[in-house]
């Protein structure tokens, strides 16, 4: 047997691999992605007033602070027996909604782009969101930090900090808006949405418009056949912020629909002794393996299973680039794992619309801001679509509320079995038997983990840092033959 | 990109990690406790969660910029004190960001599209231990050495400061 390291995907030494054995006639045999665990989470929280779980949740992670922050606020409304009155759930989904544009941008442009815009086997010194500058040159790298920037005022202004927010309380908001205020924020939305608009068409031009990539999407050896999962409305439209989770088979007809505080009896939770992250799976189905195909219970949590698993978007452009979207790749659903950089494309092009929708709503300046709480449940539910997918937090509590058990799946855990099976994939159909493993082929493998976007912070707790990747090729007895480096 | 003049002449010193995990947040708890003792020269002082990107933003406009991080290196011993300039630079736990980009390539990337980045940017990392387990307090280690840290980080910063001055 012979043994690949990657090694390690974050700086810290041994921190996070993949590990990809060959046999002995230089085949791809199998793949484990490893990454490590923070500990004590559940502990930390335990023994707190549930209300402080809101703001601690954001520093799990400052990469989709927010994320956590909504899904909290919700569980916690949940635990307080309360709904938040229009105007604040409102207020909630502005913030949410600039908080998607500000990450969708980060992700197109720093880890989407280079791959397509400079190239998958380009070197790594210039794959990067430099290199893309290079290629589209300066003034669309600022308009790029300045859209990304201005996303994330908004959500400094709704959410009083930009990372550490705290704009949701027991109920409600805490502060409110002006008329001065929301006109800013039409400004800023209507820049968005065209912004998001360019970003589609360079996407099209450079990636649509080269048979080579449109090739490596579609038939390179990036395709897995699961089911999909994401919030709909009750229109079955796609929504980040509310509504039922739905989960539509490999053909894409729906297995369920349920309310999210149900979800212990759709999903459970595989522990493999390799892994400190869990594995989630389909309970209704059973596990499987990582295989795929409509038997499996393996389920894909993301931008694009999103979209699969809805029947549109509610807003006006969004919707077109959305039917666009799957009259090229040939209707829905769509498997190929690096659709997902377009279908996160239209997300935020739905996010920008959607952002201008509710800074356009008479309610969104409105000053009934909180609910008055009713009797503690002493168990909530919340979830919400974060950037990488299902995001659900799961709180209970005494009956003063404090808190005695937390429970998190977060969007990267749901995608842990699919990220590994992509992974896998890819190495099988990259790696030549008797070939060295070039940087380009290295990058090939890791554009399938890129594209899910993964953020260990949360789901594994580890913490986000520079790719260093370090690739070795050893025989069957350890020896190595091969080191390649990057980062 | 022009976006505060006032920062023109500032000194910034921005401490960046997670005081919810243990060591990690050496950084931002040093700038809060030497945003208390006097420095010859006005300071500015911040914390952050996180680098990349971010950082160039954060940074854009100020004369210099003094990052204060924490570090894990292959047998480093707990509490050393480490002094970076980017051209020497070490990656820290913070400065880098997955999710955007490097330290480097973000001062770089400013620098293409015309953000104002400092003339001058120092880093401070602290050799720390534990950064995977949730607390907000120090492990027992690090937190006994911490006033010797906190007195040898005050140290170097008025030197860097004074270094800075007569330039």
């Amino acid at each position: 047997m012979k043994q690949i390291t990657i090694d390690p995907i974050t700086r810290l030494e041994g921190h996070g691999k993949i590990e990809i054995f060959l046999n002995d006639d230089g085949d791809v045999n199998n793949v484990y992605f490893q990454v490590p665990e923070l500990r004590g989470f559940e502990k930390f929280c335990e023994g707190r007033p549930v209300e402080e779980l809101s703001s601690i949740v954001t520093k799990i992670c400052g990469v989709c602070p927010g994320c956590h922050h909504m899904a909290s606020g919700k569980a916690i409304d949940a635990v307080f027996g309360v709904e938040p009155p229009p105007t604040a759930k409102k207020l909630r989904e502005l913030f949410y909604m600039a908080h998607f544009v500000h990450s969708h941008i980060a992700h197109f442009y720093a880890l989407a782009a280079p791959d397509f815009v400079v190239g998958p086997t380009a070197p790594a010194a210039e794959r990067n969101l430099l290199g893309v500058i290079n290629k589209v040159g300066v003034e669309i790298g600022k308009e790029v930090i300045k859209q990304r920037r201005i996303a994330q005022e908004i959500q400094a202004l709704l959410g009083g900090h930009q990372t550490h927010v705290v704009m949701n309380i027991p109920g409600g908001v805490k502060k409110g808006l002006t008329e001065e205020q929301r006109d800013d924020i039409v400004k800023k939305a209507e820049g968005f949405i065209e912004f998001g608009k360019f970003s589609m068409k360079l996407f099209q031009d450079v990636v649509l418009g080269n048979k080579d990539y449109v090739d490596i999407i579609l038939n390179g050896p990036y395709s897995l056949k699961l089911h999909s999962m994401g919030l709909v409305d009750e229109n079955n439209k796609v929504n980040f912020y509310d509504g039922k989770v739905r989960v539509v088979d490999t053909e894409g007809k729906e297995l369920y629909k349920y309310s999210p505080r149900d979800y212990m009896e759709y999903v459970e939770e595989r522990v493999e002794p390799w892994s400190y992250l869990k594995f989630p799976y389909l309970k209704k189905i059973g596990w499987k393996g990582f295989i795929d195909g409509q038997d499996s219970g393996v389920y894909q949590a993301t931008p694009l299973s999103r979209l699969n698993a809805a029947d549109g978007m509610t807003t006006p452009i969004a919707q077109k680039e959305y039917e666009a979207m799957y009259k090229i790749l040939g209707g829905k659903p769509v498997h190929a794992t690096l659709a997902m950089h377009w279908a996160r494309l239209v997300e935020l092009i739905y996010s920008a619309e959607h952002c201008l929708e509710l800074a356009q709503d008479p309610d969104i300046t409105g000053t009934e801001l909180r609910a008055p709480l009713g009797k503690i449940v002493g168990e909530g539910v919340g979830t919400v679509e974060a950037q990488r997918g299902t995001l659900t937090h799961h709180y209970w509590t005494d009956s003063k509320g404090m808190v005695t058990k937390v429970n998190l799946i977060v969007g990267t855990t749901n995608n842990n079995a699919a990220i590994c099976m992509s992974i896998k994939k890819a190495a099988q159909g990259l790696i030549k038997k008797n070939m060295p493993v070039t940087e380009g082929t290295q990058n090939m493998i890791e554009m399938a983990f890129r594209a899910y976007d993964p953020c260990f912070s949360c789901a594994t707790h580890s913490l986000p840092g520079q790719m260093r990747m370090v690739l070795n090729v050893r025989n069957q007895e350890g020896e190595l033959l091969q080191t390649t480096r990057r980062g | 990109m022009d976006r505060c003049k006032d920062r023109e002449n500032q000194i910034l010193i921005m401490g960046i990690g997670n005081e919810h995990l243990t060591d990690d947040g050496i950084g931002p708890k040093l700038v809060g406790d030497l945003q208390r003792k006097s420095y010859p020269i006005p300071l500015k002082f911040q914390t952050a969660f996180l680098g990349g990107l971010e950082i160039v933003e954060m940074i854009d406009g100020y004369k210099k910029v003094i990052f204060i991080d924490a570090i894990r290196t292959k047998d480093g011993i707990p509490g050393s004190i480490y002094h970076f300039s980017p051209s020497d630079f070490k990656e820290t736990l913070h400065l880098s960001n997955l999710h955007d980009a490097s330290f480097l390539l973000a001062l770089q990337l400013g620098k293409k599209i015309g953000v104002k980045i400092p003339e001058d940017i120092d880093i401070i990392a602290i050799e720390i231990i534990e950064d995977l387990y949730f607390s907000t307090s120090l492990t027992r280690e690090l937190e006994d050495k911490y006033p010797q840290i906190l007195e040898d980080v005050d140290k170097l910063l008025t030197e860097l400061i004074a270094c800075k001055s007569e330039t």
